[in-house]
């Protein structure tokens, strides 16, 4: 149990850590000892704007959208027990981007774009497990390919979407496909649904690690294969669909933070995914942070910072690693 | 194997191309709301009682006290402000509000596409003025939510943005300012309209930009002036107010006269583009016409001058009959 413990004790402190940072530094300057009065309830009220109505909720959402991120992207490289999987390759976000940007297109706001995308999440599901499943009997290799396929079909449609658009939608659709919290206004959705898909699928951390070595084996050893691969893909398109509707399309988070802990902590998934859950939030405030702040009063779209943070660092390990 | 995110990063120098044009300020809207538009309900009253007026959206705005602190989110709405006389309130800006020069001292908050929050909500903004189709509506949405009045203009028409100036003018107090500015443009535009109403049509391509190409149909602010102008517009009747064509279709219309802006306010190359094609009407006569963006892209008072210049190249293009 220590084993399990002290990673996740160190990574619970860096996330509290990079809350923390997020939270006092931005384009305005809130001093320290404001910064504390306005946590404790107190302070002038520009403050407690800025702070409690600004960054705060900002910050939550950061950390809940890059830990869904990081969580999906665990379960869909066990499903799949493929390195390459993540929800972009397999065309989830695909599908949620193209919700979203119909639902923009047509004028719509707020609910309906969440709502779209999380339908056409839920489509890119269905469509890519059902074609992979087909007549036979479907194998990971054939449903890393069939939503590779499908992600590339999204991928056309989001092009042709975006050629045909009005010009003055395009910025806000443009940004909302590199990634941007700025345009997130309440942390809990995603918050809530991180918190129940960790206490869902902790629990099954040791059916998990048998997975990975195989459906046969998994079998072999007593675990009910099929209802737990439906049970993982379905959650993972919540998590994806969710992610997405909160921040838009941030890419790399799901793919790189289950590598990296992999690298630096093995490969237990009673391990791996509460891991996931901390760094994937942790990395993704950081970024949001930077990319508030580092040519403020410009922002910059956060899917940027998290590929220029996240490549080198993996590559870095993965160089080590060998 | 393919990357993730796909089609985004092969698309955004292009869409940034568009970005800019939507920055150099052709102020777009849709045909729907533009029957429902009609004049706004101007109820100002005296000193010290609440002021209210009708924003865009069909909202009515009321503050208590005239707006001391404006943010104005749009280059054009940054012009519209000091037009209407209240430049001095102004205490945000947005990126690219470089008229009239005094604003490019004022904070800024950002691009109109993101605003930095924290710096607009520190700035203690009384007013703050949205622009209905280039700002995220979340982010009005938030701002509205901390307290701030937000009021939207988007200005479809020759009336749309006198009457912005006047509503602005109410709001801040300064109406006699505001009045004269709205008067001597909605003046100036109904002498021109006036004076060309009768004169000899001319067919126009209007280029709004060059990779893609991309002009301008007739519900468009520079479409209305163009027909002021006496001009027939080639691709008025498209059903995209920012029509995207192709050379094939110019060398179709062959358009008489050929009236290109351009990235920098001197750039004149998007129009020897044109030369390579000597059939066209406009190249055998010559007719290629600069008009400098700034002055008729934005829906500001400016676009008197614009309109002149138009009006005046339009002209030129009957005398090579």
């Amino acid at each position: 149990m220590r084993q399990l413990s002290l990673p996740l004790g160190i990574l619970l402190a860096a996330s509290l850590a990079a809350l923390a940072l997020s939270v006092s530094v931005g384009s305005a300057n809130v001093a320290a000892g404001e910064l504390w009065a306005v946590l404790r309830g107190g302070g002038e009220a520009l403050s407690r704007t800025l702070v409690l109505e600004l960054r705060v909720p900002r910050s939550l959402s950061a950390f809940a959208v890059g830990g869904l991120l990081a969580v999906a992207g665990a379960l869909m490289q066990v499903l799949l027990r493929n390195p390459l999987a993540d929800p972009y390759v397999l065309g989830l976000s695909g599908g949620a981007s193209v919700g979203a940007l119909a639902a923009m297109l047509g004028g719509m706001g707020g609910m309906v774009i969440s709502g779209s995308a999380f339908g056409g999440a839920l489509l890119s599901t269905l469509l890519v497990f059902g074609l992979a499943h087909g007549t036979g009997s479907w194998t990971p290799s054939r449903l890393l390919l069939t939503g590779v396929v499908v992600a590339a079909g999204w991928g056309a449609v989001i092009t042709l979407m975006l050629a045909i658009s009005p010009a003055e939608r395009l910025p806000g659709m443009l940004y909302w496909l590199m990634g941007d919290l700025s345009y997130a206004r309440t942390p809990w959705p995603p918050m809530t649904l991180l918190m129940a898909v960790c206490l869902l699928v902790i629990p099954l951390g040791r059916s998990l690690n048998v997975l990975a070595r195989g459906p046969l084996q998994a079998a072999a050893l007593g675990v009910s294969v099929r209802p737990l691969e439906w049970l993982i893909y379905i959650a993972a398109s919540l998590l994806t669909a969710m992610a997405v509707t909160t921040a838009g399309s941030i890419g790399f988070v799901g793919l790189v933070v289950p590598h990296m802990l992999r690298l630096m902590l093995g490969n237990d998934q009673r391990l791996i995914l509460p891991a996931c859950a901390l760094a994937g939030g942790t990395l993704l405030v950081l970024a949001d942070t930077l990319a508030r702040t580092m040519i403020a009063p410009e922002q910059l779209p956060v899917g940027v910072i998290t590929a220029l943070l996240g490549v080198p660092t993996f590559l870095y390990l993965l160089y080590r690693s060998r | 194997m393919t990357t993730s995110v796909p089609a985004v990063p092969r698309l955004s120098a292009f869409t940034l191309a568009i970005d800019l044009a939507c920055l150099g300020g052709a102020w777009r809207w849709p045909l729907v709301a533009l029957g429902l538009a009609g004049l706004p309900g101007l109820s100002a009253m005296a000193d010290g009682e609440e002021r209210c007026v009708v924003d865009d959206r069909d909202r009515e705005v009321c503050l208590e006290a005239p707006a001391t602190r404006i943010a104005a989110l749009s280059p054009g709405a940054t012009e519209l402000v000091y037009a209407a006389g209240a430049g001095e309130k102004v205490v945000a800006v947005v990126a690219y509000s470089d008229y009239p020069p005094e604003a490019q001292e004022v904070q800024s908050v950002g691009s109109h596409t993101r605003m930095d929050l924290e710096a607009l909500v520190t700035l203690l903004p009384d007013l703050v003025i949205g622009w209905m189709t280039g700002n995220p509506p979340e982010q009005l949405e938030t701002i509205e939510a901390l307290g701030m009045p937000v009021f939207y203009i988007e200005p479809r028409d020759v009336e749309g943005v006198s009457s912005a100036i006047e509503r602005l003018a109410i709001l801040a107090d300064t109406r006699e300012a505001g009045d004269q500015a709205a008067a001597v443009f909605r003046d100036g535009m109904a002498a021109l309209a006036e004076r060309y109403a009768d004169a000899e049509p001319v067919s126009v391509f209007y280029q709004v930009w060059d990779e893609p190409l991309m002009s301008i149909n007739d519900e468009h602010l520079i479409g209305q002036v163009v027909s002021l102008c006496g001009g027939i517009n080639v691709f008025g009747a498209l059903p995209r107010l920012v029509p995207r064509i192709d050379d094939e279709s110019v060398l179709a219309a062959d358009p008489e006269a050929i009236v290109a802006g351009g990235m920098g306010e001197e750039n004149r190359h998007w129009l020897t583009h044109w030369e390579q094609y000597p059939t066209l009407t406009a190249v055998a006569r010559d007719n290629l016409f600069f008009v400098p963006p700034s002055l008729i892209q934005r829906p500001t008072p400016r676009l008197l001058e614009g309109s002149r210049i138009l009006c005046e190249k339009l002209e030129v293009a009957r005398g090579r009959r």
